[in-house]
């Protein structure tokens, strides 16, 4: 009896050993996310400042480190995508945002949070739940704060374009596994999480971003949406018309931004992004008999980036 | 900026990316393809009869012209950010026949 009950005692103990962590576990299992702590967990990517310090940080200063939240506009666009669009559509069964599941959401979150997949419709209600809060004028601060914290746990960080979207090609690579982590090198990974390093074959091309960054209509969606068009005018018009450089090529690299891949909110790539040219001339324009001083301002701009710009 | 198409039918342009399908147009900086904007801007100047006449009394020979670039975000210039700024100073001759 005694030897059973400490067989079985050393077997619980070597279980936690045994079994992997954090979204290996969920996805050997085949467990989804019911709440945005465990989504959180499930992606944790805070284990990469350890030894990616400062690529780390520099993600922290983007944009994509706080991609359900943003600027408090795209909080405010989820809002109105849920009262003015699927409250207000006869047929998305939406009557109320407690009604929200993750497909309808997915306008959304296909881009913006695109692991929701791996999560349960809860969590898909807790982040309207939050947005609602963080949007409500009669909430009060210290619920807006907390509504952004939550909001901000889940975002576009290093799992997801290092693992979750570093194929896109899955029948010719491989599905990413959730012990993998893709970069530049093959090799193993002193992550206890993720300790196989593999190389991604798309991690410095274009198409990598244009997974979320547009090419218009989302059609695989039962109402399609559309935000951005960027890797569309990519596509057609700047690489169809000769052009050759990739996104990470600007945004990471010629801009010295690295992960903190900015666009229209950094001066220096708003400067680099067109050439700008002024002429005047004054001169007096005669309209029959009357003479009428005037200057002409003649302006050439040139987009030298890899799409049109604006988008939006 | 891609116009958006409202639900990819019609003529009226979307509202949030939940209404937004196609491109009605584009009226935004293609890549790579210079774009030419021009303006006339008078002087001022008060256009008097004398002798029967037009007569043009130039207000001012001096003018100076600021040109901006902004990237509005959202719209407005509230939040716009200004990406390139020219100043031109622009003078007329005098006298003339």
């Amino acid at each position: 009896m005694r030897t059973i009950r400490t067989t079985a005692v050393l077997a619980f103990l070597a279980l936690p050993l045994l079994l992997p962590t954090g979204a290996l576990a969920a996805a050997a299992e085949g467990k989804k996310a019911k709440s945005i702590d465990e989504l959180a967990k499930m992606y944790d990517s805070t284990g990469c400042k350890q030894c990616h310090e400062e690529i780390y940080k520099e993600w922290e200063k983007s944009l994509h480190a706080r991609s359900i939240y943003g600027t408090g506009r795209t909080a405010a666009t989820i809002k109105t995508t849920v009262t003015v669009g699927l409250m207000g559509w006869k047929h998305s069964g939406v009557k109320k945002p407690e009604d929200v599941e993750n497909r309808h959401l997915a306008i959304c979150t296909k881009c913006h949070l695109p692991q929701l997949a791996d999560a349960t419709d809860d969590v898909a209600k807790e982040i309207v739940k939050n947005v609602n809060i963080f949007m409500d004028p009669k909430s009060s601060d210290d619920a807006k704060n907390k509504a952004e914290q939550q909001l901000t746990k889940i975002s576009i960080n290093c799992l997801v374009c290092h693992q979750r979207n570093a194929i896109t090609h899955k029948w010719v690579d491989g599905f990413p596994q959730k012990n993998e982590v893709f970069g530049s090198k093959e090799g193993s990974h002193p992550d206890p999480a993720h300790p196989v390093m593999k190389k991604s074959p798309i991690m410095s091309e274009s198409i990598l971003c244009g997974q979320c960054h547009g090419l218009g209509p989302n059609f695989e969606l039962e109402n399609p949406s559309q935000c951005g068009t960027l890797y569309g005018s990519y596509l057609w018009a700047y690489r169809a018309e000769g052009g050759q450089e990739s996104c990470q090529e600007c945004h990471m690299r010629k801009s010295k931004l690295g992960h903190n891949m900015q666009s229209y909110n950094d001066l220096n790539m708003g400067k680099a992004a067109v050439d700008f040219r002024v002429e005047t001339l004054g001169y007096i324009w005669r309209d029959k008999a009357k003479m009428i001083p005037q200057t002409l301002v003649k302006i050439e701009m040139i987009n030298r980036a890899g799409h049109a710009i604006p988008d939006g | 900026m891609p116009i958006p198409q409202q639900l990819g039918r019609g003529d009226k342009m979307g509202r949030g990316p939940y209404e937004k399908s196609g491109i009605i147009r584009d009226n935004g900086l293609p890549p790579n393809r210079p774009v030419l904007e021009q303006f006339e801007i008078p002087f001022p100047a008060e256009f008097v009869k004398k002798d029967g006449k037009d007569v043009t009394n130039i207000l001012d020979y001096d003018m100076t012209v600021d040109i901006e670039l902004i990237y509005e975000p959202f719209g407005d210039k509230d939040t716009g950010i200004t990406w390139h700024k020219v100043t031109k100073k622009i003078t007329l001759e005098k006298g003339g026949v």
